[in-house]
């Protein structure tokens, strides 16, 4: 009998449990939080706006920031540099010998939409969580203009492309068949958030001092004068700009060598910048570009070195203040770094023997050990100084010739260079490009800004570059530079392959178009 | 069972028989001269009887005009009458039908004539004869429909069972069950013992794995270990020792690549990059990084025995290998202790304990680099140029490839199993033929991860600053409860045989890791703890899952005279996988088999066996990631005023609708034995169709969904034939057992859910950010994907005629010598339109050779495998004949690519800039056929003839000797990934297969 009372005893064990089945079988998620849940304080609903932020110069130096710095490459200012890795994804690149394939156009594609979506999921969340009205909108308009941000970085690389706006789309099956938005729809959405989220932003002096480098009115402003600017709607660019000027918000570094230095986070200048900061715990927070465009023989990677044709031009203008503070030359001291009387860029590894100022950190600033993703250098995405140049331009395209000049002057009495007020015409016009492209040299603007201005409607990068651009003629004909002439390792007719009927835009990634199954159509030429 | 209860009944009345008159004495043999021992010999129409021993040597006291019987699996019965003799000296003759004997089919076990659905068996005997790390191995071509996928020579790699192709693409391996415990999804059968194992099981269609419900799609492998019996212990001592031996590659030396890299820029216009003269170092980095010989060892002691109510089988067993690099290993000691209780005569318990420690590191993954480095750079920096740790002696290569033989050096990375499984069985016998089972299988797993980072110099690219440790813990721990009640009974003509029961399976995982900075040093191995680090950077984790599935089955075996055979299963399965509402699956089969040679119409005389069967059924499929339901957050950082915040993000898209993925099966087949059983064949056709495929989807990018997003895709489909041949003869004292089988399997998509047409895989960033494996509807699933070539550019005359219908060149950048590409949808552009399937991964058909031989004392083996009529994505060769970058090249790249002297070379010229892409866009030029028959193993033994051995036998094996093939590349059994579809059939240079010369010995008392 025992031996059935066992029995009954398993049995019955056996019923018990099978009634409390669901408790078997409901296993949560453990470890994390989940997005039905999360949306629910004010403080998870801040976090959540942080990291839209991340996406700005991405968390690694591969995903975002180093297309910028191939962006550069690929004009005047720049080689791609480093001679001793031959990397066609690079170095193809810089020389429009477009591989469409490239890691790093893909990494810009992908996590600018990253970016996109967190935007997307915090503007549908956010609305629904109790909390204090003002931070709520503050929250929102914040995530407003990091959406347009991205857009509008998409825009001007790859034209027209997907817009998608809100999370819920993201659940139904026809997100697998949206197509690219033309040019002017994206831009038309870039301006309207953007005038959706101003009036919501605070200026940057109503922000607590943990805060700075949240986006402000100053900032959403500053893009949309930028975005008038592309498409040379001069009077609202114009307007737009001189809002930013007069906000009274801003005003120029006095020593142009300090707007960007370790020692300077959210300087006077700085309208929206992405602090870095030393920390070894993490190293996502730190910034790169030190290291990427570093010497090689200085713990650098030796990417993205200025061009000798880039000196020359602060040469020409007599520009001693701005150009020691852009590049550094081979052989000669770095300006501001007491502690280097002859710097070694390696020529022979180092197209250019010439090294980025604005991204060098003098030996006494730098961190120990010195590491890519952990140097404090900021990365200023807007200040003052553009902001005043695109009043110039627009300016004098809106016929204002008067404060076009004014604004050049200001640009140019920082660094002790005179003004001729009599400027008018063509010759105002190159001479605010020209300001522009000393002043932001090396700021990942000029691309772009060759793209867009146009002599008799033909881009300029078109006559910079191409098999008979000024730029190459100047490199395979006049250059007597002793770096550039003898390193061969990155071929002197750089630029030679440009087609502007192809290169005006970057192709979209291959793996994007597979993904879409063809719905997302290729930029004619590649 | 049968035995035993004879046993039982013999030693219970053996002693009270009181009239025994005559006895009699004899030696019991099988046909070909074995001693048999644990025959039944039992006198008819009595209770009397007896078993013989270990020699095969019985006494029986009977009456004089007795009839015995002697009786033993797998044997004809055969009836003798005593008629006065003393002596009687039997051959046994073996019965192929019976040979079935009992077979575990999944909560049971039943006589393999009465199993209507498809199940192949191997014999644990037939495993050890390949030594390998890994069990799974060494069933490389023993069963048709079973294909064992090589999972690369690395010490401890684990190889993939694909059973029957693929219907699925979520984790195609088997559910493995041992001794009715079934394994989590993944586990690798490392931790078995080879000499422990019985045999395997396949549970090939769905009517035999219906039974294992939600996780029978891909095939169930039962594997039954070896028990103890009664009678005299037996111990078994086994030892082999050999080495492994890596095929060089061979590149180009110092001479042959400044050429090459020379002429890659002149052939461009531009200035070449080395001078012959500078340059009088030629490093051959194989010989610098991999040893010609890396040993291997295998030990293994077993003993087994017991009384009738107490049997054991226990073994220890040590294995290890060693990598063909400086560092790298694998080595494991298992042990098992499986004991058989008989309580009283209805309750029986089983007990298993199987402990084992695994360790395994530090092989490195460097292959692509040591072929990759240029020969002009030397391995060490000069002594005087030394100013780095040891581990910053190493010169950083011109090529700017990772100095290996440093990589080699500061790799140290360890991994220790711990594991014990404990296996309980409770057999309760209710009334005669009704059982009641309760069964508990417990698992722990702890693994333990040491890594230790040093610091090091070499180049601004490759260098570490500051040194680190991170030490990673896993505790897993699962167990199952099976809980079934069977009844058994003959009725006349009649059996019928039901089982129902309700199962329980729970797994748990948990880990920690933790992982900080700054050592104090980076030479003293006492220091590589996280308590030595100092530094700020410290990041830990800790995170626990759960996954659990209930179950409940039923089973239903009936069969008429031993003709017609019936069995019905349905299991019903809740996974906690599935959000509520989608969780329960309900799995339902049923099978037929026709036994034509017993019917009393049927007399060809030659046929001694001929059977028909046909089967149904429908299995499910649950391996997708268990928080695929879930949108989760993720952590990060960003800055504001100067301080690090904290932020969030949506870090998985998850899918509450996610449901089963069920395929529905179907299965006819025919067995047969001709020739007193010398010839036997089966044929298998099958059809397997999945609905509801699970499938990782990645989305657009647009969508900003970070990773992939677990779906119900659609449906494919997946079919084949498996033929099986023996041949089984003996002439006096040579015996020879031959066997074949050979499979085919087409599996392809036949619905895909909108959005989802195209499901592609293995994006290759060097070649264009392009996936180079698509699945697309009606088409066999992970096909090839890429540009179609058409030779070679000959001249500018060619160039110009591939153009549009206007003229528009479709090669605008081509020059002589440059591949052609076809413009496949003929609009005169070349672009990602032109995509196109470009190779099949899958073999015609595939299949494996068996031989054993015997004559006298010796013995001869050999296993042979091959495949084919499948392509491999020789992804080497990409950089190998020149490439993107300037790498090195195979020996003889000068030969091999075009030049205007060499118009018929397979390879494109040399140029760096490739403006036409070459070797930017996957294209046919990387397929290559790699059908291959491949000698695996050859075995030649001797058995001496020693006193007080049974056995002491000596023997010599290779593995892997040769291999018949036109694939250039290293390898053509390229090793399978993790993701059956998208990594199959791509070489991507891991550490090949290597062949092993081994000398053996086995001994039994």
């Amino acid at each position: 009998m025992r031996r059935i009372y066992i029995l009954i005893a398993i049995v019955g064990g056996l019923v018990l449990n099978a009634c409390d089945k669901d408790d078997f079988l409901d296993q949560p998620l453990r470890g994390r939080q989940q997005l039905d849940d999360y949306f629910s304080t004010a403080e998870n609903s801040e976090l959540f706006v942080n990291s839209i932020y991340s996406q700005v110069n991405g968390e690694s130096w591969y995903q975002i920031e180093f297309f910028r710095q191939i962006c550069e490459m690929s004009t005047d200012d720049n080689w791609a540099g480093n001679t001793e890795q031959p990397r066609p994804d690079i170095t193809g690149i810089a020389a429009y010998n477009v591989f469409p394939g490239s890691s790093y156009i893909n990494s810009f594609w992908e996590f600018t939409y990253i970016g996109i979506t967190r935007a997307n999921i915090a503007l549908e969340r956010i609305p629904e969580v109790e909390m204090d009205e003002d931070l709520k909108s503050r929250l929102l308009a914040e995530a407003r203009f990091l959406r347009a941000w991205y857009y509008f970085d998409l825009v001007r690389n790859f034209g027209g492309v997907p817009i998608v706006t809100t999370y819920t789309e993201l659940l139904e099956p026809e997100i697998r068949d949206v197509t690219r938005s033309s040019e002017d729809e994206v831009y038309d959405y870039v301006e309207s958030e953007l005038e959706l989220a101003i009036p919501d932003l605070p200026l940057k002096s109503e922000y607590a001092a943990n805060d700075l480098g949240r986006a402000t009115r100053g900032a959403a402003q500053t893009l949309l004068a930028k975005a008038y600017l592309y498409r040379e709607k001069w009077p609202e660019a114009r307007d737009m700009a001189a809002q930013v000027i007069q906000s009274g918000q801003y005003q120029l570094e006095p020593n142009f060598a300090d707007i960007h230095s370790v020692n300077n986070h959210h300087g006077v200048e700085s309208i929206f910048e992405v602090e870095m900061i030393t920390n070894f715990q993490f190293t996502d927070i730190g910034g790169t570009i030190s290291t990427t465009s570093g010497s090689r023989t200085d713990q650098g990677w030796g990417w993205c070195v200025p061009s000798s044709d880039l000196e020359n031009a602060f040469l020409e203008e007599g520009d001693e203040v701005r150009l020691r503070s852009t590049i550094i030359k081979h052989g000669e001291p770095v300006f501001g770094d007491p502690e280097v009387e002859s710097f070694d860029a390696a020529p022979t590894r180092n197209k250019s023997g010439r090294i980025n100022r604005k991204a060098y950190i003098p030996i006494a600033d730098r961190e120990s050990p010195y590491m890519i993703g952990q140097h404090a250098l900021p990365v200023i995405r807007f200040r003052l100084a553009d902001v005043i140049l695109i009043h110039a331009e627009a300016a004098y395209f809106s016929g204002n010739e008067q404060a076009a000049l004014e604004s050049l002057r200001q640009i140019r009495e920082r660094v002790s260079l005179d003004t001729d007020m009599s400027l008018s015409g063509v010759e105002l016009r190159d001479a605010i490009w020209k300001e522009r492209r000393l002043e932001l040299a090396l700021e990942q603007q000029r691309l772009y800004d060759l793209r867009r201005q146009r002599v008799n409607g033909m881009p300029r990068i078109a006559s910079i570059l191409g098999p008979n651009g000024s730029f190459v003629e100047y490199n395979t004909e006049e250059s007597t530079d002793p770096f550039e002439t003898t390193n061969l390792g990155e071929a002197q007719n750089k630029g030679a392959l440009f087609d502007p009927s192809v290169h005006m835009l970057w192709p979209i990634p291959p793996e994007e178009i597979q993904l879409s199954r063809g719905n997302i159509t290729q930029n004619p030429g590649y | 069972m049968k035995i035993i209860s004879k046993l039982i009944l013999f030693l219970l009345f053996s002693n009270s028989v009181l009239y025994a008159q005559k006895e009699v004495t004899g030696t019991i043999k099988d046909e070909a001269g074995t001693l048999l021992p644990g025959v039944n010999i039992s006198e008819k129409g009595t209770s009397n009887g007896t078993v013989s021993d270990f020699d095969g040597n019985f006494t029986i006291s009977v009456e004089e005009n007795a009839v015995l019987v002697f009786s033993y699996l797998g044997f004809q019965a055969q009836e003798i009458e005593v008629s006065g003799k003393s002596v009687l000296n039997v051959v046994m003759a073996n019965d192929q039908e019976a040979l079935s004997e009992v077979v575990v089919i999944g909560y049971g076990a039943i006589e393999r004539d009465k199993i209507s659905s498809s199940v192949s068996t191997v014999e644990g005997e037939e495993l050890t004869k390949v030594t390998a790390s890994n069990p799974a191995e060494s069933l490389q071509g023993k069963a048709a429909g079973v294909q064992v996928l090589s999972g690369g020579g690395n010490p401890g790699a684990s190889p993939q069972i694909l059973v029957r192709g693929i219907t699925s693409n979520n984790g195609t391996q088997p559910l493995i069950v041992l001794d009715g415990v079934p394994l989590a999804q993944g586990t690798s059968l490392n931790f078995l013992n080879p000499n422990d194992i019985k045999n395997f099981q396949i549970l090939k269609d769905a009517s035999a794995s219906a039974i294992y419900g939600s996780r029978a799609s891909n095939g169930v492998v039962l594997i039954t270990t070896k028990r103890g019996a009664a009678g005299k212990p037996t111990i078994n001592f086994d030892f082999s020792q050999g080495f492994q031996r890596l095929e060089k590659i061979n590149v180009a030396n110092a001479d042959e690549y400044i050429q090459v890299m020379n002429l890659r820029r002149t052939n461009d216009g531009s200035a070449p990059i080395y001078d012959q003269a500078d340059y009088n170092t030629s490093t051959d980095w194989w010989d610098e990084t991999i040893e010609n010989f890396a040993p291997v060892t295998n030990l293994n002691l077993r003993a087994s025995g017991g009384s009738e109510n107490i049997k054991y089988a226990a073994s220890v067993s040590y294995f290890k290998q060693e990598s063909n690099y400086s560092k790298g290993f694998y080595e494991k000691v298992t042990a098992r202790f499986n004991t058989d209780f008989q309580i009283s005569d209805k309750i029986s318990i089983k007990q298993d304990i199987n402990p084992r420690v695994e360790s395994y590191g530090n092989t490195p993954n460097v292959l692509y680099n040591v072929l990759r480095i240029d020969p002009l750079t030397p391995v060490y920096l000069p002594q005087d140029e030394r100013t780095g740790n040891i581990f910053s002696i190493y010169e950083g290569s011109n090529n700017q490839v990772p100095n290996p033989v440093g990589s080699i050096a500061r790799l140290f990375n360890e991994t220790k199993f711990f594991g014990l499984m404990s296996n309980t069985q409770f057999n309760y016998e209710i009334i005669d033929g009704l059982n009641f089972n309760s069964q508990l299988g417990l698992n722990i797993n702890h693994a333990r991860q040491d890594v230790f980072n040093p610091t090091f110099f070499t180049t601004p690219n490759e260098q570490r600053q500051i040194n680190n440790v991170t030490r990673r813990v896993d505790e897993n721990f699962n167990y199952v409860w099976n809980n079934t009640i069977n009844y058994t009974q003959d009725f006349g003509k009649h059996y019928l045989n039901v089982l129902g029961g309700v199962l329980f399976d729970s797994q748990t995982y948990n880990y920690v890791s933790a992982y900080r900075e700054e050592l104090p040093s980076d030479e003293n191995p006492d220091l590589r703890y996280i308590d030595a680090a100092a530094g700020e950077g410290v990041s830990v984790g800790g995170n626990e899952a759960v996954e659990t599935i209930f179950s409940g089955i039923f089973r239903g075996i009936y069969t008429y005279d031993d003709r017609y055979f019936f069995t019905g299963t349905i299991r019903a399965d809740e996974s906690s996988k599935f959000a509520e509402g989608n969780r329960l699956g309900v799995f339902p089969s049923v099978s037929v088999a026709w036994d034509v040679d017993s019917e009393e119409f049927f007399n060809v005389d030659f046929i001694n066996n001929l059977r028909f069967k046909a089967g149904y059924g429908q299995i499910g499929n649950q391996n997708i990631d268990r928080n695929g339901q879930f949108f989760s957050i993720g952590t990060g950082n960003y800055v504001f005023g100067g301080s690090r915040v904290v932020s969030n993000y949506l870090s998985q898209f998850g899918n509450p609708a996610l449901q089963w993925e069920t395929v529905e099966d179907k299965n006819v087949g025919l067995t047969m034995a001709i020739f007193d059983n010398a010839l036997d064949f089966s044929v298998e056709y099958y059809e397997k169709t999945s609905q509801d495929l699970l499938f990782n989807v990645e989305l657009p990018n647009y969508t900003g969904i970070p990773g992939l997003v677990a779906q119900n895709v659609g449906s494919f489909e997946s079919k084949g034939w498996d033929i099986q041949v023996g041949y089984n003869k003996t002439w006096g004292d040579f015996d020879m057992d031959l066997n074949m089988n050979v499979s085919t399997n087409q599996s392809k998509a036949v619905a895909l859910a909108p959005g989802n047409e195209q499901l592609f895989g293995q994006n290759r960033e060097d070649l264009g950010n392009r996936f180079i494996k698509i699945t697309e509807l009606g088409r066999t699933v992970g096909l090839f994907y890429g540009f179609e070539t058409d030779g070679i550019f000959q001249n500018q005359t060619e160039i110009n005629a591939h153009s549009s219908e206007n003229g528009q060149l479709i090669q605008p950048d081509a020059q002589p010598g440059d591949l052609k590409f076809v413009d496949t949808n003929n609009d005169g552009v070349l672009n990602d339109d032109d995509l196109t399937t470009i190779g099949n991964p899958f073999p015609d058909f595939y299949g494996g050779f068996t031989a054993n031989m015997s004559y006298k004392d010796f013995d001869f083996s050999m296993q042979w495998y091959g495949s084919f009529g499948n392509d491999v994505f020789n992804y080497p060769r990409t950089f190998m004949n020149a490439g993107t970058q300037d790498v090195n090249i195979a020996a003889g790249t000068l030969g091999r690519v075009w030049t205007p002297e060499n118009p018929s070379a397979e390879f494109p010229r040399l140029t760096l800039n490739d403006r036409n892409g070459n070797y930017q866009r996957p294209s046919s030029l990387f397929i290559e056929d790699a059908s291959y028959l491949r000698l695996r193993n050859v075995q030649f033994g001797y058995n001496l003839d020693i006193k007080g051995f049974q056995k002491f036998r000596v023997y010599v094996s290779g593995q892997n000797l040769f291999t018949i093939t036109d694939y250039s590349g290293f390898d053509p059994e390229v090793s399978a990934g993790g993701d059956i579809i998208n990594d199959f059939g791509i070489d991507y240079a891991r550490y090949p297969v290597s062949k092993t010369y081994l000398v053996g010995l086995n001994l039994t008392l």
